[in-house]
Order: structure tokens, then C-alpha cells, then sequence
């Protein structure tokens, strides 16, 4: 039986080749600066009058805030639909990423939009319950260019259990 | 391009608390799941108990990394690319994140200009022994001669 949840579902429910566009986000000055103050800090990310006259010529976005902003919209979009899993979920837990690349710089003001398309289901069967779920992500900016792309495993549960 | 920092050569970082607050604080801001929010949903979760956000800890192993990067006069840029990044056990509260990086290739092709592209291996410990996560990635270092000599 297929759930209309998108984290109630198992293993076997989730299909190759779906695709969805799941959130959009438009960065401000602060949460840049926040952030790199944090996690990444380089002048270029923490100081709008240094960044000016810098390599980027004004202020941008630590990579890993365009990636944990992938995250956030990830959960909005997922968590909507996770009313009557009681049991925690089953599916979402990332183990690995692969090939993920910044390739534009995010600044003030811009605003991505994120998608991701199943790719693969690998025959593996993991702690005897899970499976893996591959898919392709992408974010891209308000002016249509991708500025981040990277696949993602996740587990999901499998339905037939013994 | 030559290249002056020796493959396979070590560098450790200095390491940071995982406490409850920095953990809830990324949280709620990136990753809003109750395996990392709610102790008790937590411990009925996949992970156990309350445990840090992967991309917390992959940020976390960045702010160790461009700090031990700078620390040796490595003029790092920005990241540009992750190969691979696995995160192989939860981080759970008040472990000490720290990393240890091997330096990889250097060489021309970084798609930041005038920037060279140094290849990094990431190992995430918890200070207790553990490896919870591990990351090939690429950084942009300035080419600049002054900052190439790595300490040994």
C-alpha cells in the first residue's frame, strides 16, 4: 500500500526517477555573517566593508550554509507530510553524500531553489531492516544557474520483514 | 603547478564541545528532526539518543579545518567540492569534535581563479576514539610563495 506521507512510506514505495521542487530561500546579510562566524569564518563571510574590496567584491555565503539550507527546506517539506509516523520515521537518515559542488557564490539577497530526483535504489539491506535510497540534489538561483549540486543516501525501511 | 606541502603528511586540530546548546541551537535553525531536538523522541530513534545534525558536525569540521589550514600558513579560500562525505556514528552531547587532515594533491586546475586547489582528507573524531564521519574534499588555497611552506 502506498502512503500519501512522504516519510511514512517504505522502502519499496518510493520510486525511481521522482522528482520534487521543495523549498526556496532568500539569504540575508545576517544569517550569512552569522553562520560564517560560526562554522566558516573568512572575512569574505563575516565583514561586508572587507568583503567590498575582496576577491568576491562584496559579501558571500559559506558553502555549508547553502548546504544546511538545503537541510531546513528539506525538513519543512518532509515534515508536513509526517503526520501518523509514530514510531520516529521511516526513512530520512543520511549516511553519505557524494560529488557535492559549490559552483556559483550565494550573496544577500539571493534566493535558491532547491529539487531533488530519486536515482537509484542500491539492492542493499542494511542492520537487516533498511535500504538505500540515492538521489541527485540541486539548488539554483534566482537567475535559473545551479550554484550547488550533490547525491545523497538515506535509509529507508523495508516492508518485508520476517 | 609544483607542489611544497608532502603527501600523507598530518595536521590535527584543536577540538570543540558538542554541548546541548550548540547542538539544539543548529537544530532548530537547519535540521528540526526530534532525533536532534527531543531527548525523548531521541532515544526511540534510529540514533538512540539525542545526537548532533550530520551537517552540523560537516560544518563544524570546516570551521577545524580552515583554522588548522591557517594555522600552518595554508592561506585557504573557501571549499569548493566534497568527493565523498560519510558520517559512519552519531555525535552525541558534550563529545569533542576534532579532525584530522592529510594533505592531498595541490595543483592548478581550482575553479576559484588565482587560486590553487589542495585536496583534503577529513577525519571527524569525537575525542574518545571514535571516527564519526569522513570527508574528502577540496579546498581553494591562495598562491601566494609565502604561504606555501607547511609546518612540519
Amino acid at each position: 500500500m502506498t502512503s500519501l506521507y512522504i516519510r511514512d512510506r517504505w522502502f519499496e514505495d518510493i520510486p525511481v526517477g521522482e522528482f520534487h521542487v521543495f523549498g526556496s530561500h532568500t539569504f540575508s546579510e545576517l544569517e550569512i555573517v552569522e553562520f560564517a562566524l560560526v562554522f566558516d569564518p573568512r572575512p569574505e563571510s563575516t565583514d561586508p566593508e572587507i568583503a567590498r574590496n575582496n576577491r568576491w567584491r562584496g559579501l558571500v555565503a559559506s558553502p555549508w550554509l547553502v548546504t544546511s539550507m538545503w537541510m531546513r527546506k528539506m525538513v519543512d517539506y518532509m515534515e508536513v507530510y509526517a503526520q501518523g509516523v509514530n514510531d520516529g520515521r521511516r526513512n530520512g537518515a543520511g549516511v553519505a553524500i557524494r560529488d557535492l559542488k559549490w559552483l556559483e557564490q550565494v550573496r544577500p539577497g539571493h534566493t535558491l531553489t532547491y529539487t531533488y530526483e530519486i536515482i537509484a535504489k542500491p539492492d542493499r539491506v542494511i542492520r537487516d531492516k533498511w535500504g538505500l535510497i540515492c538521489s541527485r540534489n540541486e539548488a539554483f538561483n534566482q537567475y535559473g544557474n545551479k550554484v550547488m549540486q550533490f547525491e545523497i543516501d538515506i535509509l529507508a525501511e523495508r516492508a518485508a520483514q520476517a | 603547478m609544483a607542489t611544497s606541502t608532502e603527501p600523507d603528511s598530518y595536521l590535527t586540530s584543536t577540538s570543540i564541545a558538542l554541548d546541548s546548546g550548540s547542538i539544539a541551537r543548529f537544530a532548530a535553525q537547519f535540521d528540526p528532526q526530534p532525533y536532534h531536538l527531543d531527548r525523548e523522541a531521541a532515544a526511540n530513534s534510529i540514533f538512540g539518543g539525542l545526537c548532533a545534525s550530520g551537517w552540523h558536525i560537516a560544518a563544524l569540521a570546516t570551521r577545524l579545518t580552515v583554522e588548522t589550514l591557517l594555522k600552518h600558513g595554508i592561506a585557504y579560500v573557501t571549499m569548493t567540492s566534497v568527493g565523498e562525505l560519510k558520517w559512519t556514528r552519531p555525535s552525541f552531547v558534550d563529545e569533542q569534535i576534532g579532525v584530522r587532515l592529510t594533505l592531498g594533491e595541490r595543483a592548478g586546475d581550482s575553479p576559484i581563479p588565482d587560486t590553487d586547489r589542495l585536496d583534503l582528507l577529513v577525519d571527524v573524531h569525537n575525542g574518545e576514539g571514535d571516527i564519526v564521519a569522513t570527508m574528502t574534499a577540496s579546498a581553494a588555497v591562495t598562491r601566494d610563495p609565502t604561504a606555501e611552506e607547511v609546518a612540519p
